[in-house]
């Protein structure tokens, strides 16, 4: 298990190494867009809810992605800086939607999970769209932890470095995200 | 006792095995798609196999920032125009204050002391020495908190147990 972290270290180390060379730069960049083009829609999707927003913050985050990566200094793992440009392109994408449509963020999200029910690229039950609602009344930073802990399975420590909050205070922003959320689900 | 060889009664399809290892790989990674998603979410058919050539051809059409360098750099010349301009005034305004010459007396001694203060002179201890008048001198000049008598009698109290040794003379 520690030789596959490694060598995945190692892969990222050249990759980025790569990147970073203009004459290796284009194909280095395809299988960064490979490698990580699946992860990073889904974690949008879980934020912005349908696909032809999500469609439009992803090739956004990975152009983001492809016109920094000069200044990506190794600091953080590759995928927690291309995770924190998805998650800041996600969040303008919708404060920048509300400022258009002239309505909060609030309304704009429910107005968004109120769609779901007819969204064609949205097959959830009745369960799942009441989830979505209960997870619409959440503080922004909730919504985002138990988005990533319960959906996308990501562990405390990558939650920390996407979002640079201590394990202690993810802990602790998720139990409360899950508690909230459960009342929500028994009262409706 | 022979061995036995449980499986010698079953078969398994040619070339079964080649095949095997990617199948599961591709279950896995559909499994793995549908667990991110979470029940609900769907994308259309083929969008991600057509994600790469969107984001490529976004890339491409993007205009890309260039930097501009004019051949006639105004600014630089600007700068040194106005540099040499200011110090010819001043050169002027000088002149026009006299020819009267600057002597150490001109110098308000607030002047000559935030000299001192504000720049470091590297002083050796023997140039202090040299410099410094000894019989002016006293404790409270170099002590950064004030010491008054009664503390620095407090002290010797409390830590001075013979007063013969620190050899105290009035007339002295």
């Amino acid at each position: 298990m520690f030789e596959l972290k490694y060598n995945m270290l190692i892969a990222e180390e050249t990759l980025v190494i790569q990147l970073k060379h203009k004459d290796h730069q284009s194909k280095a960049f395809e299988v960064l867009v490979n490698t990580y083009k699946e992860r990073l829609y889904w974690h949008i999707r879980r934020i912005v809810l349908n696909h032809e927003d999500t469609d439009d913050v992803v090739q956004n985050t990975f152009i983001k992605v492809f016109r920094n990566i000069d200044g990506f200094k190794g600091d953080s793992k590759l995928y927690s800086w291309m995770y924190r440009i998805a998650t800041n392109e996600a969040l303008s994408f919708l404060k920048s939607k509300s400022q258009k449509l002239k309505v909060s963020n609030e309304q704009l999200y429910n107005k968004t999970v109120a769609d779901l029910r007819a969204d064609v690229y949205f097959e959830g039950d009745e369960f799942q769209l009441k989830l979505q609602s209960a997870i619409a009344t959440l503080p922004e930073k909730q919504k985002l932890i138990f988005n990533m802990k319960y959906f996308q399975e990501l562990k405390y420590e990558e939650i920390s470095e996407i979002l640079e909050t201590s394990v202690g205070g993810l802990k602790a922003s998720y139990h409360l995200a899950s508690k909230k959320i459960e009342a929500f689900l028994k009262e409706n | 006792m022979n061995k036995i060889n449980k499986n010698n009664s079953f078969k398994v399809p040619d070339g079964y095995f080649d095949t095997l290892s990617g199948n599961i790989m591709d279950k896995i990674h559909k499994e793995k798609s549908t667990m991110s998603t979470s029940p609900g979410f769907k994308v259309p058919e083929g969008y991600f196999e057509n994600l790469n050539t969107d984001i490529f051809q976004k890339l491409e059409n993007e205009p890309v920032e260039t930097k501009i360098i004019s051949l006639k750099s105004y600014k630089k010349h600007f700068y040194a125009v106005a540099s040499i301009a200011a110090v010819v005034l001043l050169f002027i305004a000088i002149q026009f204050n006299g020819s009267k010459a600057i002597s150490y007396s001109d110098l308000a001694n607030s002047d000559i002391e935030q000299y001192f203060e504000f720049n470091d002179m590297e002083l050796s201890s023997y140039d202090l020495a040299e410099i410094l008048p000894l019989n002016e001198l006293d404790l409270n000049d170099i002590l950064e908190n004030r010491l008054d008598n009664d503390n620095i009698i407090d002290y010797l109290n409390s830590h001075v147990e013979d007063f013969e040794e620190l050899n105290l003379n009035n007339d002295e």
